[in-house]
């Protein structure tokens, strides 16, 4: 326990002015102790229609379309989806569309469709389009390309469930990834069946979980519509603003600070496996469509 | 099989012999730990009927059923848990998630880490919202909840509350520390009982590392107090031995209140207060508070209840 040099702490978030995101990754840039962070920037898209989730929660499948269709070719800097995707991947890739199947809020179906759609519009053969997600390790091994998609949500222990962790299905153990609230996430992206293999990342935000309760963390009183969908190339930018959103929701939603679990996962993916650009000045935040309470 | 073991017996000797009563003590035993978090299940309740047998989980096996959930269980030092499904037709499912947390101070724990409901009146504390349960009494801590919220399932799941909190006995006490906390302007929903760094980190992020040296040795209370424009916090922590008492305020001041190093007292950058100091085995912190008398008083309450 002796202290010969300062440890980051709460007060440094304060001196910072960051305070308002205390708790997410934004601390990157004085997290000591660690190596530098991700060389460059990342550039992450957000689209959102107020018409994508119905008053019964239910989504709107050509309004989800629409929306994918929009954030690829923004993020890609193409005229139309087809063509970004097709910069994404080739014919001869292999393709994994890793979900989530979380039973509460798992990838909705009408997100899946819109990707192996668009897979197939860019030539990929039906039989070379694979989608799983506990089953990953297996069945999206041999994959040269992978899709990554899933739902935002608070998670008790890593702070919240994103696109870092959404591969953690890939590795023979996922509990090893959990000591000191899962920081090391990052390390799974570097296992052979998954390095280098990711394409796009999407998080989607349609009707996030900002707050969970009990053993299965759950609580239908925390999910709101916000109606977006993140799409990012960077996977660690793309948590950075998931978990952005999520604190700022809760800080709204319970009139104090209601810190998420530090999120080390997200910061230590930049500084210490150098994934991602976890420092929100250092991505370019493109925000598309319907802007009320977008509350980021 | 016998005759097997009585040779082993035979030969081996008594310090053999030791070990095998050990063993057959530790399996008797986890069997009784078992049948004794069956024997608090109800079989029916309000229409709703257990489903087969509940499935029982270890520190080893947790992660199988909550798995990223499982590691708040496993720092309050879970012995084992049984989920078990009840089933009513055209009713949604309910689901009792039973933990035996091994001591009645883990069971208070694992309660008060998400607590902020109003008390529902089962077990020694509980709370009821949006299809859920959560409950403690003696060693155990248990979340009751259904796939969906109906009035019939609502009734169903306080039923089955009552029914395993009265089949729990002994009640059991909770932390030593709490009798330390002021009372005046405490938030009761508000009290978080735990032992390490990653658990503090869950409520009020002081650093990321852990400057307190907190670890399963320890034990910490951190309690809100209702203040004019916002909440002050109280970090008591109570350590193996005054020396690591000691040792913990020292870095605490020497990384989060450097300015205090004379006083024990300092203001932070939020133009709040912050104030520590040690009485025996436990280091006290005052956090944000909005006036240094305030961030004084409730450390004087803390010493004077240390004194008694």
């Amino acid at each position: 326990m002796g202290e010969p040099e300062r440890r980051l702490t709460r007060r440094d978030f304060m001196r910072m002015a960051a305070y308002a995101a205390l708790g997410t990754a934004v601390g990157a840039e004085v997290m000591a102790g660690e190596d530098g962070p991700s060389a460059g920037r990342a550039r992450v898209v957000l689209v959102r229609d107020e018409h994508a989730v119905a008053g019964d929660g239910q989504l709107n499948a050509s309004v989800v379309e629409r929306m994918m269709d929009q954030a690829a070719a923004e993020l890609l800097g193409t005229d139309n989806a087809a063509d970004g995707w097709r910069r994404l991947v080739k014919p001869a890739d292999l393709v994994g569309i890793k979900t989530n199947a979380w039973q509460y809020l798992p990838t909705p179906p009408e997100v899946e469709n819109v990707i192996r759609q668009r897979l197939l519009d860019a030539g990929i053969a039906r039989d070379r389009i694979r989608m799983d997600d506990r089953g990953a390790r297996r069945t999206l091994a041999p994959c040269t390309a992978l899709i990554n998609a899933r739902p935002v949500r608070s998670h008790h222990w890593a702070g919240i469930g994103g696109c870092i962790k959404n591969h953690i299905m890939f590795a023979p153990r996922p509990s090893v990834y959990h000591p000191d609230s899962c920081a090391d996430l990052a390390r799974v992206w570097n296992l052979p069946v998954v390095r280098g293999k990711t394409r796009l990342n999407i998080l989607v935000a349609l009707t996030p979980l900002f707050w969970g309760r009990g053993p299965h963390h759950w609580d239908k009183r925390y999910v709101w519509p916000y109606k977006g969908i993140f799409v990012s190339q960077d996977p660690v930018a793309v948590d950075a603003l998931g978990a952005h959103l999520l604190q700022t929701k809760r800080r709204l939603h319970f009139g104090e600070e209601k810190p998420i679990t530090p999120t080390k996962h997200i910061a230590m993916a930049d500084r210490r496996h150098h994934l991602g650009v976890s420092d929100l000045k250092r991505i370019d935040f493109v925000k598309l469509g319907w802007t009320e309470d977008v509350l980021i | 099989m016998v005759r097997g073991w009585n040779l082993t017996v035979r030969v081996a000797g008594p310090i053999r012999l030791l070990a095998l009563v050990v063993c057959l003590m530790a399996l008797i035993g986890c069997r009784e730990g078992e049948m004794g978090l069956d024997k608090l299940m109800p079989q029916d309740v309000e229409g709703w009927r257990a489903e087969a047998t509940g499935r029982v989980y270890d520190r080893n096996t947790l992660f199988e059923y909550i798995d990223g959930g499982a590691e708040l269980y496993l720092a309050y030092g879970l012995r084992q848990m049984v989920a078990q499904r009840f089933e009513r037709e055209r009713h949604p499912a309910i689901v009792v998630d039973l933990f035996d947390m091994g001591s009645s101070e883990d069971a208070f724990g694992v309660f008060t880490s998400e607590q902020r409901e109003p008390e529902a009146g089962i077990g020694q504390g509980s709370e009821y919202a949006a299809g859920l349960l959560r409950f403690w009494k003696g060693n155990f801590f248990v979340s009751i909840w259904a796939e969906g919220e109906t009035s019939e399932a609502e009734r169903a799941i306080l039923a089955l509350g009552a029914a395993i909190a009265k089949a729990i006995e002994p009640p059991g006490d909770v932390p030593e520390l709490l009798g330390l906390l002021p009372k005046e302007d405490l938030v009761e929903t508000g009290i978080r009982y735990f032992h390490d760094h990653v658990s503090l980190g869950h409520h009020y992020f002081m650093a990321e590392e852990n400057i307190l040296g907190l670890s399963e040795r320890t034990e910490a209370v951190l309690a809100r107090y209702r203040v004019a424009g916002g909440t002050r916090y109280l970090l008591l922590v109570r350590y193996p031995t005054p020396g690591d008492a000691s040792a913990a305020l020292h870095s605490f001041v020497a990384n989060y209140l450097p300015e205090g190093r004379q006083t024990g007292i300092g203001r932070i950058e939020n133009g709040k207060w912050a104030a520590a100091r040690r009485w025996g085995d436990v280091t006290m912190m005052a956090l944000e508070a909005p006036a240094r008398t305030q961030a004084e008083r409730l450390l004087d309450a803390v010493t004077e209840r240390l004194e008694e």
